[in-house]
């Protein structure tokens, strides 16, 4: 901060010097090598594929090099003042720490690894490092202590690299662990932290260092970071989408709109075989757990809400339903497996596989129905009391009403998460996962003379279900269809995706409307 | 104390009524009362005293609504403690024959031995530890740090994006996952880093990780929105650039929001079972060394999924499979409570300052 007073109000005006231009040099450079990491990662590309005649690693330690470089020269232009710019006194006690932590780990290492000391040795050995380095960076100013140390990482990467020390052919097997590090890993590693530390460095010094460089370098890693974890996700769901397709267009027409893969059973008679029955089964399943789990849950809510003393009662409900809601739903699964089993016909059905996945949506319809009979303003309850209609009227009429948009976010949220379940049905529910034939639960209802006067078959046999299906096609062992699977895989996230969207969809809209 | 006022407001509710809707009201409880017996002791009765029981709420609904309403919702109320409780006590009860025959031995030995009935749970604790940290490892900065990217950095049009679809992105199915971890990753860290056996700790960490990304952003995003506005101000009016409000007074003050989100990260991935269960081999022996995370071993939740088939016949190796049960019954309800008790109280403190 020393020198604010003479360049600081020059900064203030304009957002960046010509000269701090150059730390845009480092910058597409960081963000080139985590392109190119993340490359190496994915096997797009082959560290020894060549490109334009140069190997594809040499080529990434070159990137490493030339970005040390201009690092340097940032910093050794801003330290003689040749940029104009605000740079503290110190980088602060965060990145020295970070910067005598990659010390520690690379001196132990080396020493470990390379020299072959064991822990008595390494471990000081690190230690000193570590302290060395974080003490050096704390005593230069900050402009050279953000670019030396980066640059410097940097130099020992692409030096590492491109002298084969550790190179294409370099592979290293640590004492005590199953696996083996090859040197295709250890580039792409050296590319992304070498790339995420250049552009925080490089963003750093181009908004000139100090409080508002550290600002720009913080948000540029942060948006790095988010970037990066979208990308992953997206590429989760493309990649689900890219092996399924195939499978679930396999035969389909656009017009008359026909789908074999949703439309057929699994056997000798279909030409391509679908999933139907499990769609159907899933889509019972879901019926089933609503139609127990919704009236009870919302009626608890109503009772706990408007009824029931606010109190040490409610809290312990709500404690406890909480805990419920976060039980991890393999338990469910062995419950229904050791209690609703032998009750329920002795064998599997799909009664018992709607229970369980009933129980698990309890809690959660309880919760949220409780949440949103809780979010109706008492100003609607008091002008119906005023009005002089009894307390059940005014639930009826005034409070549930209200409610509703709240309520059916919670199923429909609740419902997705359901549907995706596989551990509560794994020993429930299924007796032959790739059926022909899906269960006819509507058509299967029969009257009785004696009791229990309705019976349904459909209700008490086996039924299948998609993620069921899905892992049916893990277990399924050598030969098995994976293919099969990945079009399993894709409706099955097509159905859960959409309750979710449709789900986000109403709560987005409704919390809108309630603000407007 | 709350039990008495609860027994005093039943009965002064009751005496309100006239005689026909006391007779319902007492016809129904009995009836639903001998619907859940009769489930319990012999399945093939409860449709009678249900049918009763349907026809008395049918009656109280047309001549008495609001009385029905009231009633109708407090059985609601009892039937969902009463079926949350009967899981939770069934747990425990069918765990009790492993505790009686192993002693303390049972969260102390390795062995698994099912000809000599033996079962200790340390093989598996250790995996589900193991795998939770890789997952925290994962999920916790990462989260975080998306976090404050959608709530404190990314302009307001790309927060409205990016929200929805994050959690649109918590709900794909944990079995996908598995499916993905099983199919390609496996292959891919057999091929890449020579691992001896298909399936490692470290993959199933891995992808517990990333599935439980998208809550842990989700949530500390709701606990960095919570902070509100006016102190902010303050830190920008006092001269602070926006990352030094963040930094300094958004995470600090969200703290406790941001940690009963990476806690309910962690209970999500101490529970997920799928992927462990399809991801390793499910080898009821610790790695050698313990700390060996490339190495295969099995989890809590893997080992009731890979065999509460099998240990259908066998009581005891059931009673050890509930007793895993109960161990993660017991770690995930303490990690809720924490977590709510956590949130309460900032929004005690938050509230407050308003």
């Amino acid at each position: 901060m020393s020198d604010y007073g003479a360049h600081g109000e020059q900064n203030i005006v304009s957002e960046a010097s010509t000269a701090d231009y150059l730390a845009v040099v480092p910058l597409v450079l960081g963000a080139l090598a985590f392109v190119a990491g993340w490359a190496v990662v994915f096997q797009w590309v082959g560290v020894r594929d060549a490109l334009a005649g140069v190997q594809y690693a040499t080529l990434i330690s070159a990137g490493h090099l030339l970005a040390g470089v201009a690092l340097v020269g940032v910093g050794v232009l801003s330290v003689t003042d040749v940029i104009d710019n605000n740079p503290d006194s110190s980088v602060g006690v965060v990145p020295a720490g970070v910067y005598g932590a990659f010390a520690f780990v690379a001196v132990g290492l080396v020493v470990s690894q390379t020299l072959g000391q064991g822990a008595l040795v390494w471990a000081p050995a690190g230690l000193v490092a570590a302290a060395v380095v974080a003490v050096a960076v704390l005593a230069i100013p900050e402009d050279l202590g953000v670019t030396l140390p980066v640059a410097a990482f940097e130099f020992v990467a692409g030096l590492a690299v491109v002298t084969g020390v550790v190179g294409p052919s370099w592979s290293w097997s640590p004492v005590g662990f199953s696996a083996t590090f090859v040197g295709q890993t250890a580039i792409a590693a050296f590319a992304m932290v070498g790339s995420l530390l250049t552009v925080w460095a490089a963003a750093n010094a181009y908004r000139g260092f100090g409080a508002r460089g550290r600002e720009y370098g913080a948000y540029t890693l942060i948006s790095v970071y988010a970037v990066a974890l979208l990308a992953v996700l997206a590429l989760l769901v493309i990649f689900v989408v890219q092996n399924g397709l195939d499978q679930v267009l396999k035969g389909a027409q656009l017009w008359p709109l026909h789908v074999p893969f949703v439309t057929n059973g699994f056997g000798l008679r279909y030409d391509v075989n679908g999933i139907y029955p499990a769609i159907v089964g899933t889509v019972w399943l879901v019926v089933g757990a609503v139609v127990f789990a919704v009236p009870l849950a919302v009626g608890a809510a109503v009772f706990l809400t408007e009824y029931a003393e606010q109190g040490r009662f409610t809290r312990v409900v709500e404690t406890a339903t909480n805990g419920l809601w976060s039980t991890p739903s393999i338990v469910y699964g062995l419950f229904a497996f050791a209690f609703l089993l032998p009750r329920i016909q002795n064998h599997v059905t799909l009664l018992t596989g709607q229970l369980v996945l009933g129980f698990m949506l309890l809690p959660l319809v309880l919760i949220t129905s409780r949440e949103a009979l809780q979010n109706v303003p008492d100003e609607y309850r008091d002008a119906s009391a005023a009005l002089g209609v009894t307390k059940w009227q005014t639930i009826r009429s005034v409070v549930l009403p209200a409610a509703v948009p709240g309520v059916l976010t919670g199923v429909i949220l609740g419902v997705g998460r359901i549907a995706g379940e596989t551990a509560p049905i794994l020993l429930v529910l299924v007796r032959e996962p790739f059926s022909s034939e899906a269960p006819s639960v509507l058509g299967s209802f029969h009257f009785t003379s004696t009791a229990p006067f309705v019976t349904n078959d459909a209700l008490l046999s086996p039924a299948t279900a998609l993620p069921y299906q899905l892992f049916a096609v893990i277990t399924a062992g050598v030969g098995a269809p994976i293919k099969f699977g990945w079009g399993t895989a894709l409706v099955l996230l097509l159905v859960v995706i959409s309750f979710y969207a449709v789900g986000i969809t109403t709560r987005i809209y409704f919390r809108r409307k309630l603000r407007q | 104390m709350s039990g008495a006022s609860t027994t005093q407001a039943i009965s002064r509710s009751f005496t309100e009524l006239d005689w026909p809707a006391r007779i319902a009201g007492l016809v129904g409880a009995f009836s639903l009362a001998a619907a859940l017996a009769a489930f319990v002791v012999s399945p093939g009765l409860v449709v009678f005293p249900a049918l009763v029981f349907v026809v008395t709420a049918l009656y109280g609904w047309f001549f008495h609504q609001a009385e029905a309403a009231r009633a109708l919702t407090f059985i609601a109320t009892v039937s969902t403690l009463v079926i949350l409780g009967i899981i939770t006590v069934y747990l425990f009860v069918k765990a009790i024959p492993i505790v009686q025959r192993m002693g303390l031995g049972l969260l102390t030995t390795t062995n698994w031995e099912v000809h000599a009935s033996r079962y200790g749970l340390v093989t598996m604790m250790w995996g589900t530890v193991v795998t939770t940290i890789i997952a925290t490892l994962v999920s916790a900065p990462l989260g975080v740090a998306g976090a404050v990217f959608i709530s404190e950095i990314a302009p307001k049009s790309v927060r409205e994006a990016v929200k929805p679809a994050i959690e649109l992105l918590a709900g794909i199915p944990s079995i996908v996952y598995g499916f993905i971890g099983f199919v390609v990753i496996n292959s891919y860290m057999q091929d890449v880093f020579h691992l001896p056996t298909s399936g490692s700790l470290f993959v199933v960490g891995l992808v517990i990780g990333v599935m439980a990304l998208p809550t842990v952003v989700s949530v500390s995003e709701d606990a960095l929105n919570a902070v509100p506005n006016p102190m902010k101000d303050g830190s920008v009016a006092l001269g602070a650039t926006d990352w030094q409000t963040t930094k300094s007074v958004a995470v600090p003050t969200a703290v406790s929001g941001i940690s009963a989100a990476v806690i309910l990260g962690v209970g999500r991935a101490l529970g997920e079972t799928m992927a462990a269960t399809v991801i390793l081999a499910n080898v009821t022996q610790l790695p050698e060394p313990l700390y060996d995370v490339f190495g295969n071993t099995i989890t809590l939740t893997s080992a009731i999924a890979s065999q509460y088939g099998v240990a259908a016949g066998r009581p005891l190796q059931l009673a050890a499979l509930f007793a895993a049960g109960v161990v993660l019954f017991v770690v995930v309800l303490a990690l809720s409570v924490i977590s709510q008790t956590i949130e309460r109280r900032m929004q005690r403190s938050l509230g407050g300052e308003q």
